[in-house]
C-alpha cells in the first residue's frame, strides 16, 4: 500500500507539531489512543474569544495517524469552537485520500478534536462557575 | 463440570446450525455428524470459536488437548475427503473447514484468545472501553521527544550518550512494567476460569465478571501502547 501525495507531506513536514502547557488559558487538550495499534494522539487548541488561534498535536504512530492528525490542526486554528465540532473524520479520508485500512486513523484525530474541545468548553464552564 | 450460563447445552451437545439433518431430516444430536445417514452438518456461522472446538469458554487452554482437537475435526472436515461426495457436501466442508481454521488460530495464541473473548462477553459490559490511560500516553510521548533529540544528537557526542542512558533506563523500566502487566494478565484468566467454573448467578458475580473484563481491556490495550513504544526503544538504540 502507498501512502498518497498529501499524507507523504504531512509526515515529512508536520504542521503545528508540539504542545502548549495544559493548564494555560483557553487551552483545551485532547489525549487519545486506539488499542488495536497501540497510536497515541494528543491535541491541543488555544481558544480566545470563541475561535481557535492555535492549535498543536503530537502523535506517535503510523504516518496516517501522523497525517491525520497534522492536517487537523491546520484544520482547526481559525475556526470558531462550534464550526470545529463539524469537522468529521471522513473529511480527512477525503482530503488524505487513506485506504480503508487506515480510516481509523481519521478516527483518531477526530476523537482528538472532540476531546480537545470538550476539555476546553470543561475548563470554560468551571471559569465561568468560580467567577460566579 | 461445565456451566454454560447463557445456555444449558453440555459440551457434547453442540448447537449446530440446524437440528435437522439436511439430508435426512432426522433430528440431529448435535455433533458434526448426522447418526443416521452420517452426512457432515453445517457448523454455524454463529457458533463461537470455543463451542466449534469443544471447549468452555475458559482463558487457559490445554493447548496439547486443543490441537488434538483440531487435527482431529481437521481431518472430519478436509475437503480432499469429499471430492468424491455431492456439492452439497463439498460445499459444507469447505466451509466447515475455514471456520475451523480460524477458530483454532483465535484459540490458540493466548492473547487473541482473551481478545476474543471480551468481543464476546463485552457486550453486556457497561464502558467497557475504559477512559485512555492519560499518564501512560504523556510517558509516550515524551518518549518520543527524547527519542528524537537522541536520533538527531551529534554522533559520539556527549548529549548522544546522556539521551542514550536516558533511554536505556527508560527502557528497562517498561520492560520490568510489561513483564508485570503479563502477570497480572494471568492473573485474570485464572479470576476468569474460577468464577465461570463457579457459574453463580448472583449479584457478586456479575460483578466481579464485570471488574476482570474491564480489567482485561485495560491490560490488552497498554500492552499494546506499550509494546509499540518498547520496539520503538529497541530499534533506536539497539
Amino acid at each position: 500500500m502507498a501512502y498518497s501525495d498529501k499524507v507523504i507531506d504531512h509526515f515529512n513536514n508536520p504542521r503545528n507539531m508540539g504542545s502548549f502547557k495544559k493548564d494555560e488559558e483557553g487551552v483545551g487538550t485532547g489525549m487519545v489512543g486506539a488499542p488495536e495499534c497501540g497510536d497515541v494522539m494528543k491535541l491541543q487548541i488555544k481558544v480566545q474569544n470563541d475561535t481557535i488561534v492555535d492549535a498543536k498535536f503530537k502523535t506517535f504512530g503510523c504516518g496516517s495517524a501522523i497525517a491525520s492528525s497534522s492536517l487537523a490542526t491546520e484544520w482547526l486554528k481559525g475556526k470558531t469552537v462550534e464550526e470545529a465540532q463539524k469537522i468529521k473524520n471522513t473529511d480527512i479520508v477525503q482530503e488524505l485520500n487513506l485506504p480503508p485500512v487506515k480510516i481509523h486513523c481519521s478516527v483518531l484525530a477526530e476523537d482528538a478534536i472532540k476531546a480537545a474541545l470538550a476539555d476546553y468548553q470543561k475548563k470554560a464552564d468551571g471559569a465561568l462557575t468560580d467567577a460566579k | 463440570m461445565y456451566h454454560h450460563t447463557h445456555s444449558t447445552v453440555g459440551p457434547r451437545e453442540l448447537p449446530m446450525a440446524r437440528s435437522m439433518c439436511w439430508h435426512c431430516q432426522s433430528e440431529v444430536a448435535g455433533e458434526y455428524f448426522c447418526e443416521r445417514c452420517v452426512k457432515v452438518q453445517p457448523v454455524s456461522k454463529d457458533l463461537d470459536y470455543f463451542t466449534c472446538l469443544g471447549f468452555p469458554r475458559r482463558l487457559t487452554i490445554d493447548q496439547h488437548q486443543l490441537e488434538t482437537k483440531f487435527y482431529e475435526l481437521s481431518r472430519a472436515f478436509h475437503p480432499d475427503f469429499y471430492q468424491n461426495k455431492s456439492a452439497a457436501e463439498q460445499t459444507i466442508s469447505l466451509g466447515n473447514s475455514a471456520m475451523l481454521n480460524i477458530a483454532y488460530r483465535t484459540l490458540r495464541d493466548p492473547i487473541e484468545r482473551a481478545e476474543y473473548l471480551l468481543d464476546l462477553e463485552a457486550g453486556s459490559v457497561k464502558e467497557i472501553r475504559n477512559s485512555p490511560p492519560a499518564d501512560l500516553f504523556e510517558e509516550i510521548l515524551e518518549l518520543q521527544d527524547t527519542l528524537s533529540e537522541y536520533r538527531a544528537a551529534g554522533h559520539a557526542s556527549e548529549t548522544e550518550s546522556t539521551l542514550r542512558a536516558k533511554l536505556q533506563s527508560e527502557r528497562n523500566t517498561l520492560e520490568q512494567r510489561q513483564r508485570e502487566m503479563e502477570a497480572t494478565l494471568q492473573q485474570l484468566f485464572v479470576q476468569w476460569d474460577t468464577l465461570q467454573d463457579r457459574g453463580e448467578a448472583t449479584d457478586q458475580a456479575r460483578t466481579e465478571r464485570d471488574r476482570i473484563l474491564k480489567q482485561m481491556r485495560e491490560n490488552l490495550s497498554n500492552r499494546t501502547y506499550v509494546k509499540n513504544i518498547v520496539s520503538d526503544l529497541a530499534s533506536t538504540i539497539g
